[in-house]
């Protein structure tokens, strides 16, 4: 038996959970979480925007309308760093999806492999890895005389490549780490595609005797193609963040070699401390990274909608 | 296995793949245990006598210790922050279904996405003007808030898949609200809340560009100090690099053996769920 404050507690607990306002109460928290990070933030980006603002100057703020964006559309840098981190996109994220599914294909029989969880956490393990630590390391591996690659390279007899400090090399050279880090996370994709098809189907079609082409093309895509799609999705999404990995390497250098979009954003901010301009920059790349995850959700909802059978 | 040779090659061929990929990791490891001439010298030394002289370099260094401490409880305290929130707000949209549940969650997924070079701008200034730069509350409340996305995506998944018929049998019962989610459903959520939190602690231990911004010398975490502290007198100090970087990997390795089944659902946000 429940007697005086205890079932005095009860009722008023009962009566909370029972008010309309106790679906929105739950939500309190996560929505001050929400608009103190979020959304304050997003709207003084917003409106720093249209100010001319630096940090170094000293100069008071200024409305200036969108003198910014307009600049930002007519710089060239600007442009030529969007255009750097959509070849960086085509040639990480391509490589990656290929080398991915090429390799998923080949562990996808590996159920009954000895030391099969070993084997997948090492080759796990890269895309879990911090960036900036891998970027850090990998300065090492790439050293022009003291680096390992080298050294191999010389051993076939290539000279010495100062992989990071050319023109030349510089950009393959970030994005083959970056193809390293995340291939694996292809593999990981493509293995989630492959076990999303039922096994009914691929049964059925050994005894249809199927050519291996047109059991991808009509049993394994469209059961699979969601997943996939999504981890690439992911996958573009991320190369427009990449930057700390790149930056800990060459710091966007050298010249611009490698100076994709967030690291031109950085630099702006943190080096140049152009708060009103960089918001204005933010704020595209901010719409940019909206549009990709609406892609991305229309997707999970696509695959969503046929997990249930509509 | 002599009865299978093409067995054998294949889990061969697949092996040396996940070496491959994972011989830069082991390169650093094995750096760590070398002196710093043995780490330069080129033709590489692939046998050498192993010393723990740089482990103990690194941990006599002042302050290292402090980072690890700053790391662990700033990872930690914010992921279990964001899970508590996260399981009431999960809780509500997915029995209450609130109108705009879709449209909050989309933007939840959204603000994760967007770059952090863009987003660091404003909290950057929001935390200068409200003095929480390089504080432990603005340290740990922001990477709460980073978490937070992730674990309502994961658990609102995992709960849309647990039957209302549990509430409603509490419900009758005589439970409360509060003991269908901390008592009925909880235990029933736990691959989800095991998945947020390692991988949420993953993300923030691995973070670089908000500690390095809107944190300092009172909040410093592990990538920021390595990146700091990571030229000596004579350029970059490599023994300091592969030791600090081995040490700080040995928990990430251990996660991806004890935890690979939920690495997928991790690494996708809790977008993907599936067999591997």
């Amino acid at each position: 038996m429940r007697l005086g404050d205890r079932s005095k507690f009860r009722t008023l607990l009962n009566k909370f959970e029972n008010s309309k306002s106790f679906p929105g109460m739950l939500l309190v928290p996560v929505l001050s979480f929400f608009i103190i990070w979020n959304i304050v933030p997003l709207l003084w980006m917003l409106g720093l925007s249209f100010y001319r603002f630096s940090l170094v100057t000293g100069q008071p703020q200024k409305f200036v309308g969108f003198a910014n964006f307009q600049d930002i559309l007519n710089n060239r840098s600007v442009w030529k760093s969007f255009g750097r981190t959509f070849l960086w996109l085509i040639s990480t994220t391509g490589s990656e999806t290929i080398l991915g599914i090429l390799l998923g294909f080949l562990f996808w029989n590996s159920v009954d492999m000895p030391g099969r969880r070993l084997a997948l956490t090492l080759l796990f393990t890269p895309m879990i890895l911090a960036p900036a630590s891998t970027g850090t390391f990998f300065r090492l591996i790439y050293e022009p005389t003291f680096g390992i690659l080298n050294y191999f390279l010389q051993l076939v007899g290539i000279g010495k490549i100062d992989f990071l400090g050319s023109q030349k090399w510089a950009f393959p050279a970030v994005a083959l780490v970056d193809i390293w880090m995340w291939t694996p996370f292809m593999i990981l994709i493509t293995l989630a595609a492959l076990g999303s098809v039922p096994k009914a189907e691929l049964e059925s079609a050994e005894v249809d005797k199927l050519t291996w082409f047109d059991k991808v093309r009509y049993i394994i895509l469209p059961y699979g193609k969601f997943i996939l799609m999504l981890g690439i999705l992911l996958r573009t999404i991320d190369s427009l963040k990449t930057m700390d990995l790149v930056y800990l390497m060459t710091k966007g250098g050298p010249g611009n070699r490698t100076e994709l979009i967030a690291i031109d954003l950085w630099r702006k901010a943190f080096e140049g401390f152009t708060m009103g301009w960089s918001s204005a920059l933010a704020v595209i790349v901010l719409f940019i990274a909206i549009a990709l995850t609406s892609i991305f959700i229309y997707i999970l909802n696509l695959s969503k909608r046929r997990e249930l059978g509509l | 296995m002599i009865k299978r040779p093409r067995k054998l090659i294949y889990h061969i061929v697949l092996w040396v793949i996940s070496l491959i990929f994972f011989s830069p990791v082991l390169l650093v490891i094995t750096d760590s245990f070398k002196t710093k001439e043995q780490i330069l010298s080129i033709p590489p030394k692939w046998f050498f006598t192993p010393t723990i002289k740089n482990f103990i370099d690194l941990f006599t260094r002042p302050n290292i210790s402090r980072y690890f401490f700053d790391s662990i409880v700033i990872s930690t305290t914010s992921v279990i922050i964001a899970i508590i929130v996260s399981i009431l707000a999960a809780y509500s949209f997915s029995r209450f279904k609130p109108k705009g549940t879709d449209l909050f969650m989309f933007f939840l997924l959204s603000i994760r996405m967007v770059p952090a070079a863009a987003s660091v701008i404003p909290v950057f200034l929001m935390y200068i003007a409200l003095g929480w730069k390089d504080t432990w509350g603005g340290m740990i409340l922001f990477y709460a808030m980073f978490s937070i996305p992730f674990s309502v995506w994961i658990l609102k998944g995992f709960m849309d898949g647990l039957s209302v018929h549990y509430d409603e049998t509490a419900l009758v019962n005589g439970g409360s609200r509060f003991h269908i989610i901390f008592k009925v459903l909880m235990p029933q959520l736990k691959p989800g809340l095991i998945a947020a939190f390692i991988f949420n602690v993953i993300f923030v231990w691995n973070e670089f560009l908000f500690n390095y911004i809107i944190g300092g010398k009172k909040t410093t975490m592990i990538p920021v100090a390595l990146s700091t502290w990571m030229y000596s007198q004579s350029g970059i100090d490599w023994t300091f690099v592969a030791t600090l970087t081995t040490v700080y990997m040995i928990p990430l390795i251990l996660a991806v053996y004890f935890f690979q089944k939920y690495l997928l659902i991790g690494m996708t946000f809790g977008t993907i769920r599936g067999e591997v």
